[in-house]
């Protein structure tokens, strides 16, 4: 090639190239959030961004990445990309310049992307995430398949793939899948029948769909789904493992589920149902969504660090499962992707920070939940005071009566004399001549002390001092010996003003100055019982005692810190609890704050208000999204632990802003028309057989071309079975029950409890009321991939193990349930084996068994007749009792059911 | 035994056990075949792309087949593990470490500057010193010192590595044995060997990856959460093998239905999801046909293993095992023939090491006593044993606890403790490491003059953590796992391979 060639292809290539820039520059104006975000995420943040910026640059918030580096000057200058020290160095050869630093280079279009970027003036972008819900406009596509505009959006894509939907899945199949996902187990035969008969299917359809979003078991079945959200369990997590009587609160979700209360109402009770103006009941046990935090009883631990590292826990629960954001990142630096501060982290805390609750063993503030007739009396009390006295000292009374609170613990005490609080964290005992101090006690026309406590000793005394161990005595008492715990009121003179106050105590007779004698509870200072001398007085004060006294069932709650018990909120260096920083107020993150309502005040009402405000981006979408994983086994963001930069991409991000929309502006958050709006879909009542060509080209469903084909839950198996089995029980509420369950599983140090097999109905209730127990959950939940509720679970992780094999063919549960099944199949099959099959088939799948199946297992029923024949003893034993003689063929028809409950078609909602 | 007596022992033996050996290679290999072939299942693969497309991640996750065997990034020395863990945490004074100064100590009270600014679990005001409870003497070529409390033990020093200096930030149990095993102490992360199962998967399919074995009459203080997958999918947490009931959960068929039967059930099951699968052409359905033939075939492997009453007469004199009694002897026997059947991951835990001196069982004169008994014959036994199977060099051992204990005597609400014990200590203690590529006869680090600080060569359980997936062939800074839009590993931000202790 001559030199002048050389020459014109160079100025060609030059031209051309510059063409192709500035045509380049022209048309294509780069999506910060599409295309450099991407870029930053993968290639810079993890050195510049939120938890390290090396050479003082960061990439993570717009402000950071003009803002002067080290070098004293910006790194981008935006609309400059030739000064720019950001492309330089991108762009640079020299190994020890060239950005990522050691990594590979960016390749030729990155650098494109970025300099134009700069070029074009380096504009920042919120991801979709963070912006707030807009109408959507529906795409017109499918209008001939579409059963409604969200069927719209799937078609668009598939349009856009080439692809076309499947065809509706038979009736069959539509009436277990639908009846799986809406109520967790099949449907009664009537409701079955109905609809399988009915001559128009579409409006048999809505019929059913309708049937199944009001019955009780809708509630049971979607609250599953939640409590791992909630981390519900009936133990405390560590060690010991002890019970928590908590199940009110799961009670209270199956009915806020059934009852379709709007999601923003279920959130805000469960975020601030006590801060609620006469909050009731419910209200406050809609708090112990926060309450399930684990808590640690082990001997010698420290009471704060672990009910800091619940607060912690509370915080990651709301933003994980409400917000789909990995906020627990913050905890000890800065977001490294999205824009959240690492101080905010601590705001946020704050909300969480002054709840009454200090990971003492006995789980105070509790609700005490007084049944019809004590409520009467609560009632009658409250009245009498409130005539008597007023209404603000009626409400003291009435609050501290159901809550307990604000009482002072006893193991919150110091300045510890001749006294010790069992193994750092336990009850406070008193041994000869011992003083305490309760430090900072409002005292505020305060004239009552009462004291929950316990001994055996005759011969105690105790005085109340003011300031010091050997300040003024207001108060002085001979201590009663008790039986068990047992409440004790103590009069004095009205105090004013904020006080150390100490508690002394002495008994002479106590033979050996180590001898425990008096063990402690708690305190609770208030003014005296109102109304002296008012008619009622005494029955009044009897019956407030009475009420004090008695034997109620409790549940942890939320309560929170009067003003004078206020904790300061201060960051956590580093994320240790131990290096406090600067002190912080309440607050939402600075980034999403305009979902804040004006005018809300500043603790977790607030937090509450700014959750279900419309313009919270996360809380619809997070919400939509989860309804649409459950029904489909993935999310359109698969990734429901965040929906952030990091997370995987939508896959239909319109239909997820339509939906999010739809739920909060037309359906006013009710959960039940959204689901409606769901399942009444054609995407959703497609056949979910797979072609050769989705099996190519859309192996994971992605695109929805067909229905959903999900394992079902470890909850909806078993449900299914029992209703298969036809021993469901409809029994709802109450304490968590004990199915069966092999020996050796709970082996707790330091706890007797046992588990003891259930008798009669409560042997076939719902999974859902089967007791968990955080450190050995139930085996056969643990093998079909039940969360073990430690942490709130944002989603389960579907696997496929030969353990799941072994629990459906061995554990004697579903051994129980196959012998059921087969009493059924033979009762309601008639006298012919076909039939009785066919019947055991239809009872699983509401069809009538292909003639392939049958012939499978009418061969092994003769195989095992055969056999149980031969030698009967093993027909007895096969049948759970070698004493009682069987006949074969009822053995025969047993193994054939359990063989039948193990196929994929039934251990899958097809 | 002394060790004389073991080695004429592995002499006599040596013929056979070569020949066993070689049969149970054989057998195991093709045990691992068998899973594989049978369902072409590469198209499985490729879709999880998006979900796992962290640069740092290079573990390919195929959900039909989560344990097959997977190359490290690295030739690892060590293909298994064995963790020993004493839950309850044993006395490294009466142990490991020993401390003449403290003995001169002994019965005076605590000096102000060991008490300024420390917390214990138990320990009030002013405790007395404690000398050390336990005879020392160098042992083996190296000249280790062991305490008289293992005497089997000190006859295999010279396999060992010890490390003498480690530390933990717990000082509870349940938190620090979720450090040590988790990586936190806090509820809710994967374990060490469902990070190592999921990385490496298993090599014998008919077993579970990850087994876990308890003695002691208790779970470890941690309960399942230390040996649970956190994040990771459920199928690499621990699976509980037990020596009373069936060895692995729901295992043993039904009474009265015999193996044939079974077969029979489980063909019908086969062929009608085979039909199912011709009808829905959904590779789930292969997966579920194909865990069922597992299924079949852990029911006949599992019992086969977990059953020690075939092992010869020598090996339950060496171990000091007797069938059908659940003991710690017969999980350690039971860890030897895991590790030699393919199981990736062995965790035992012993409960009961919590020396505190409030009872007799809980005393170091009594309790601790015994509880060495108990140990000190059937580790010991392990570590001959998988040598002379050819099996330690590839077969990491590591013993240890979740903290130390105090140079104080432990008092308690003021009172003192009726027995002689000794309070949780968080600032040095000892866990020792054998085999797989761990240097042999040595000891690391060093504490001071009452054993109270490391002074030298100090590690914590990060750095162990990041030890034992180093003689795996796992960079652990690399080894991670994306969840929540970010890479997790198991040491987090933290932990530093021990080099000195690596052969």
């Amino acid at each position: 090639m001559s030199k002048q060639k050389i020459i014109t292809l160079a100025i060609c290539v030059a031209g051309l190239s510059l063409i192709a820039y500035s045509f380049f520059s022209r048309e294509k104006e780069i999506d910060f959030n599409t295309q450099v975000k991407p870029i930053f995420n993968k290639k810079c943040i993890s050195c510049h961004g939120g938890v390290k910026q090396q050479g003082g640059f960061s990439v993570l918030f717009r402000d950071e990445a003009l803002a002067a580096t080290k070098k004293g000057r910006p790194a981008i200058i935006p609309g400059d990309p030739e000064h720019s020290e950001f492309i330089r160095r991108i762009k640079s050869n020299d190994a020890e310049v060239r950005m990522p630093y050691k990594h590979p280079a960016l390749n030729s279009s990155e650098i494109d992307i970025l300099s134009t970027w700069v070029k074009q003036g380096a504009k920042w972008g919120t991801h979709w995430a963070y912006q707030p819900v807009k109408p959507v406009e529906v795409p017109d596509a499918g209008i001939q398949w579409a059963r409604n505009d969200l069927d719209k959006f799937i078609y668009a894509k598939l349009q856009k793939e080439g692809l076309k939907p499947s065809e509706q899945a038979d009736r069959a199949t539509l009436l277990r899948r639908v009846s799986l996902d809406l109520t967790g187990t099949l449907p009664d035969d009537k409701t079955a029948q109905t609809y399988l008969t009915a001559p128009d299917e579409n409006a048999a359809y809505q019929t059913l769909v309708d049937h199944l979003l009001a019955s009780n078991q809708f509630g049971e079945h979607w609250a599953s789904n939640w409590l791992d959200i909630a981390r519900y369990a009936d133990t405390k997590g560590y060690e010991a493992d002890g019970n928590r009587s908590i199940w009110q609160y799961r009670d209270w979700v199956i009915k806020a589920f059934n009852a379709d209360m709007p999601y923003n109402e279920f959130i805000t009770d469960q975020i601030a149902g006590d801060l609620m103006p006469n909050a009731t009941d419910a209200q406050f046990i809609a708090t112990a969504f926060s309450r399930n935090s684990p808590s640690n009883d082990e001997g010698g631990t420290n009471n704060e660090e672990f009910r800091t590292a619940a607060v912690l826990d509370r915080v990651n629960t709301v933003w994980a499962g409400l917000m789909s954001t990995t906020f627990a990142c913050v905890q000890c630096h800065s977001h490294p992707y999205d824009p959240f501060k690492h101080d905010e982290y601590y705001q946020f805390m704050a909300y969480f920070n002054n709840t009454r609750d200090e990971d003492e063993p006995r789980e105070y503030p509790v609700l005490r939940t007084f049944n019809d007739s004590l409520t009467l009396k609560l009632n009658q009390l409250t009245n009498w005071v409130k005539t008597t006295s007023n209404e603000n000292e009626a409400q003291r009374i009435r609050y501290f009566l159901r809550t307990g609170s604000p009482a002072i613990n006893s193991n919150s005490v110091d300045n510890l004399v001749n006294a010790e609080i069992t193994n750092h964290s336990g009850d406070l005992f008193f041994r000869r001549n011992a003083s305490v101090r309760l430090a900072r006690v409002n005292l505020q026309d305060v004239s009552q002390l009462i004291l929950r406590y316990a001994t055996a000793d005759k011969g105690g005394h105790m005085q109340l001092r003011l300031d010091a161990a050997n300040g003024p005595i207001i108060a002085s008492w001979g201590v009663d010996t008790t039986k068990g715990f047992k409440n004790g009121t103590v009069i004095f003179p009205k105090q004013q003003g904020i006080h150390d106050v100490y508690l002394c105590f002495q008994n002479p007779s106590l033979k050996s100055p180590m001898q425990n004698s008096v063990y402690l509870d708690w305190f609770y200072f208030s003014p005296q019982f109102p109304g002296v001398g008012k008619p009622g007085y005494a029955e009044s004060k009897k019956l407030f005692n009475s009420l004090l006294d008695a034997n109620v069932p409790v549940t942890p709650i939320l309560v929170e810190n009067p003003a004078t018990m206020h904790r300061n909120s201060n960051v956590f260096i580093r994320g240790a609890w131990t290096a406090k920083g600067r002190v912080v107020q309440p607050s939402v993150p600075k980034s999403l704050a305009f979902a804040m309502p004006a005018g809300e005040p500043q603790n977790r009402r607030g937090l509450a208000a700014w959750l279900t405000d419309k313009r919270n981006p996360l809380v619809s979408r997070t919400m939509v999204n989860r309804l649409w994983q459950q029904l489909y086994g993935a999310g359109i963001v698969e990734t429901l632990e965040d929906m952030g930069s990091q997370g995987m991409e939508p896959t239909h991000k319109d239909l997820l802003d339509y939906m999010a929309y739809q739920l909060m502006y037309d359906y006013n958050w009710s959960i039940k028309k959204m689901l409606r709006e769901l399942v009444m879909m054609a995407t959703y009542r497609q056949d979910s057989k797979l072609s050769n060509e989705l099996k190519e080209k859309d192996l994971y469903n992605k695109l929805y071309a067909r229905g959903p084909r999900v394992r079902l839950s470890f909850e909806q198996l078993r449900d299914q079975d029992l209703q298969i089995a036809g021993v469901l029980s409809h029994k709802m509420y109450g304490p968590p029950v004990m199915p069966w369950q092999p020996k050796g599983i709970w082996l707790s140090p330091y706890n007797d409890a046992v588990w003891v097999n259930a008798v009669g109905e409560d042997r076939y209730r719902r999974a859902v009321y089967t007791y968990l127990k955080r450190t050995a959950p139930y085996p056969s939940a643990v093998a079909f991939d039940g969360a073990q509720r430690q942490l709130c679970t944002v989603r389960r992780i579907t696997t496929n193990t030969p353990l799941q094999a072994l629990v459906t063919l061995n554990d004697s549960v579903y051994t129980d349930l196959s012998r059921h099944f087969a009493a059924r199949m033979k009762l309601e099959g008639g006298a012919n084996i076909d039939n009785q099959i066919a019947k055991g088939y239809s009872l699983m799948l509401y069809k009538s068994i292909p003639p392939g199946r049958l012939q499978i297992f009418k061969g092994l029923y003769e195989r095992s007749i055969h056999e149980f024949a031969a030698d009967k003893s093993k027909a007895a034993a096969y049948m759970g009792d070698r004493q009682k003689p069987v006949k074969p063929e009822d053995a025969a028809l047993a193994l054939v059911a359990q063989t039948m409950l193990n196929l994929d078609e039934v251990l899958t909602k097809n | 035994m002394t060790r004389d007596e073991l080695n004429t022992q592995r002499l006599v033996k040596e013929a056979t056990e070569k020949q066993a050996q070689a049969n149970s290679r054989r057998h195991f290999l093709k045990e691992s075949a068998m899973g594989l072939g049978a369902l072409a299942m590469g198209s499985l693969l490729g879709g999880c792309g998006s979900m796992f497309s962290q640069p740092n991640t290079k573990i390919a996750y195929d959900p039909a087949h989560p344990l097959l065997p997977k190359a490290p990034p690295f030739m690892g020395k060590a293909k298994s593990v064995i963790y020993l863990h004493m839950a309850g945490a044993p006395s490294q004074l009466e142990l490991f470490d020993f401390k003449p100064e403290l003995m001169k100590m002994d019965g005076q009270d605590c000096p102000p500057s060991l008490l300024k600014g420390k917390k214990f679990a138990f320990i009030t005001g002013v405790p007395k010193m404690l000398g050390p409870q336990a005879n020392f003497a160098p042992r083996g070529q190296s000249g280790i010192m062991l305490s008289d409390n293992l005497p089997h033990l000190s006859t295999v020093v010279d396999e060992i590595s010890f490390l003498k200096a480690v530390s933990t930030d717990q000082f509870n149990h349940a938190p620090a044995q979720l450090l040590v095993h988790t990586g936190t102490p806090r509820l809710g992360r994967p374990s060490i060997g469902s990070w190592v199962t999921y990385g490496l998967g298993s090599e014998n399919q008919n077993l579970p990856g990850f087994v876990v074995l308890t003695s002691g009459g208790s779970f470890p203080d941690a309960g399942k959460s230390v040996w649970g997958s956190g994040f990771l999918p459920s199928v690499y947490q621990g699976v509980q093998c037990r020596s009373e009931g069936d060895p692995v959960l729901f295992l043993k068929d039904q009474d009265g239905l015999d193996r044939d039967l079974r077969k029979a059930s489980l063909e019908a099951i086969k062929q009608a999801d085979q039909q199912q699968y011709e009808e829905y052409n959904d590779p789930e359905i292969l997966s579920r046909i194909a865990q069922y033939e597992m299924a079949y075939r852990m029911q006949i492997s599992a019992p086969e293993v977990m059953n020690i009453n075939d092992e010869p007469q020598y090996i339950h004199d060496m171990y000091g095992t007797q069938p059908g009694k659940a003991s710690f002897a017969n999980n350690v026997l039971l860890a030897r023939k895991l590790v030699e059947k393919g199981v990736r991951f062995v965790q035992l835990f012993d409960w009961g090491w919590d020396a505190h001196g409030d009872s007799a069982h809980n005393s170091l004169n009594i309790g601790l006593k015994n509880k060495c008994r108990a140990m000190d014959k059937p580790v010991t036994a392990l570590l001959f044993d998988l040598k002379q199977r050819g099996l330690l060099d590839e077969t990491l051992v590591v013993w240890g606890g979740e903290f130390g204990r105090t140079p104080m005597m432990e008092n308690r609400n003021g009172v003192q403790n009726p027995y002689k014990g000794r309070d949780h200590h968080t600032s040095a203690f000892t866990i020792w490491m054998a085999g797989g590529g761990i240097k042999k006869g040595f000891s690391y680090g060093e504490t001071d003059e009452i054993g109270y600080y490391g002074i030298s060569g100090k590690v914590d359980a990060f750095d162990i953590q990041a030890t034992i997936l180093n003689q795996l062939g796992f960079n652990h800074e690399q080894f991670t796992y994306p969840f929540q839009g970010r890479p997790f590993r198991l040491t987090d931000v933290a932990g530093k391979v021990i080099k000195p202790i690596i052969a």
